[in-house]
């Protein structure tokens, strides 16, 4: 029984065209958070993350573009069982994509389909993606006790580039600075750097947490290098050539005045 | 009468002569050949999303310890060894500039342009960029001139020759040594700035600083004067020496 087919059209608009465009290849993270569940993760068929444990980001996997049909049944449990969960995720062609088994607001388990924003960042900055996939009521970021992203509900998520640095990330309940669920007093966010931190878990059962992805390498140069406001540099001639030229005028001037003092 | 003209033209010839000379002699826009530089450093750059290979099915080793949770972020000071640098370079030294320079890290100013040290005679390394003597361009930045400060370390900068040896200090107590290649003055409109500023691809120290015509109502030069170096150990680079070039394509510059 397989779920609808995730198409996700999305992409292919949302992906700027630049880092991947000529490749054939697609970038999956895969993320388990689903608690008190280690799972078998299959990819077509094959036991691909065995004992995959909640909390768990994978490094990325470059795959060919194409369908993939994903089936994540309990550790250990025979590979021809029924899946807990199963989708089928069309990876196209130069997409950078997270694969998460999370909770839903209900504390149902399911499968989300993150496309990661890997357009290029300005020199300086970096950027954060918060992803709301916990049991939970809607949050509030807070990025050095400043609002970053507002009254987010599970399923949704925010992206911001900032500039590079530690920040002191919250998560309050919406509307309630003092309601804080969870303090990451120093979240460093590199430089080119996608940062995405993924809100995992069931709040009231205690098993609520973080887990962060990080996607680099999509840093810019600079605009320019402005070094140079004297404008000493014309004067740079070599000595010889000042006491050439000087002596050469001085002989041009004295001529000139003698010829003309000769003729009057 | 006869000795006058007689020294006027000895002045017009003395004159004449110097100016021909200078012009001859005089530093050329770009020596050495630039052009290896900068397709190396942008082809790597231009690649940069084919560094992971390709996996059909992943193996189930590669993730027994590949969990990040939020305690795996490292826990680096972003002014001190940004990125993850193992080591940063804290001095440079140039003796055919008569030269000795502290180097302090640098970032982005607001506009988006790369920060240059206040003082004229302290030299920014780009703290997001590579350091050098890792993969890419790490590159060092300072002042030709400020206005009331007067000429900076880099001054000399558009003279400095191929050959010449550049000594960079790091904050481990090590040294690394390079020799210039390559120089180059680009308008700045034209710096190729994805290969002065790639993280990947050879190892290369680059030094910039402005050069060109000095625009004195903007009190803004109109180029940039780039110098390519690599590390002096094993004496060149295989991207630099071999035919990485299209042929006939002759060192830049007369």
């Amino acid at each position: 029984m397989r779920k609808a087919i995730l198409a996700f059209v999305a992409l292919m608009m949302l992906v700027p065209g630049m880092a991947l465009a000529q490749s054939s290849d697609g970038v999956v993270t895969v993320v388990h958070g689903v608690p008190d569940l280690d799972v078998d993760v299959y990819v077509n068929d094959a036991l691909t993350l065995p004992g995959f444990t909640y909390g768990t980001v994978t490094d990325p996997l470059t795959l060919p573009a194409g369908d993939y049909d994903i089936d994540i049944r309990a550790a250990g449990a025979d590979a021809s069982s029924d899946p807990v969960l199963t989708e089928l995720v069309t990876l196209p062609a130069g997409a950078n994509a997270t694969i998460e088994a999370n909770l839903d607001g209900d504390g149902g388990p399911k499968i989300s389909v993150w496309v990661n924003d890997i357009s290029a960042i300005d020199a300086g900055n970096g950027r954060v993606t918060v992803r709301h996939t916990a049991a939970a009521p809607n949050v509030d970021i807070l990025a050095n006790d400043g609002e970053l992203f507002g009254n987010v509900p599970n399923g949704a998520e925010g992206v911001a580039d900032v500039p590079a640095g530690d920040y002191n990330v919250k998560v309050t309940a919406a509307g309630d600075a003092s309601a804080v669920v969870q303090e990451v007093p120093a979240l460093t966010i590199p430089e080119g750097t996608n940062v995405i931190v993924y809100a995992i878990g069931d709040l009231a059962g205690g098993s609520f947490q973080l887990a962060v992805q990080s996607i680099s390498g999509l840093h810019s140069a600079p605009t320019g290098v402005p070094s140079g406001t004297g404008g000493d540099l014309g004067s740079n001639l070599p000595a010889w050539l000042v006491v050439s030229l000087a002596l050469a005028a001085t002989a041009m001037v004295v001529g000139g005045v003698k010829v003309v003092r000769e003729r009057s | 009468m006869r000795n006058s003209v007689a020294l006027i033209i000895i002045g017009f010839l003395i004159g004449v002569i110097a100016l021909v000379t200078w012009s001859l002699t005089h530093p050329r826009e770009t020596v050495g050949d630039v052009t290896a530089f900068e397709q190396a450093l942008t082809f790597s750059s231009q690649s940069r999303s084919r560094t992971t290979p390709t996996t059909t099915i992943p193996d189930a080793e590669d993730h027994a310890d590949a969990a990040t949770t939020l305690t795996d972020i490292p826990g680096f000071t972003i002014d001190v060894h940004p990125q993850g640098h193992n080591r940063i370079p804290v001095g440079l030294r140039i003796p055919a500039l008569d030269k000795v320079a502290s180097v302090i890290p640098a970032g982005v100013e607001p506009n988006g342009d790369m920060e240059v040290p206040a003082n004229v005679d302290d030299v920014a390394w780009y703290k997001y960029g590579s350091a050098p003597g890792e993969p890419g361009s790490a590159v060092l930045a300072a002042h030709v001139d400020l206005a009331g400060q007067g000429p900076g370390v880099f001054f000399g900068l558009r003279d400095l020759e191929p050959g010449s040896t550049i000594y960079v200090d790091f904050d481990d107590g090590t040294t690394g040594v390079y020799e210039a290649k390559a120089r180059k003055t680009y308008q700045k409109e034209d710096l190729p700035s994805d290969a002065i500023f790639s993280r990947e691809g050879p190892s290369v120290l680059t030094l910039i600083t402005c050069g060109g015509d000095f625009n004195r109502s903007l009190r803004r030069y109109d180029s940039n004067v780039v110098v390519y170096a690599v590390e002096a150990r094993t004496g060149s680079t295989p991207f630099y020496d071999d035919a990485t070039l299209p042929a006939g394509s002759a060192p830049d510059g007369a």
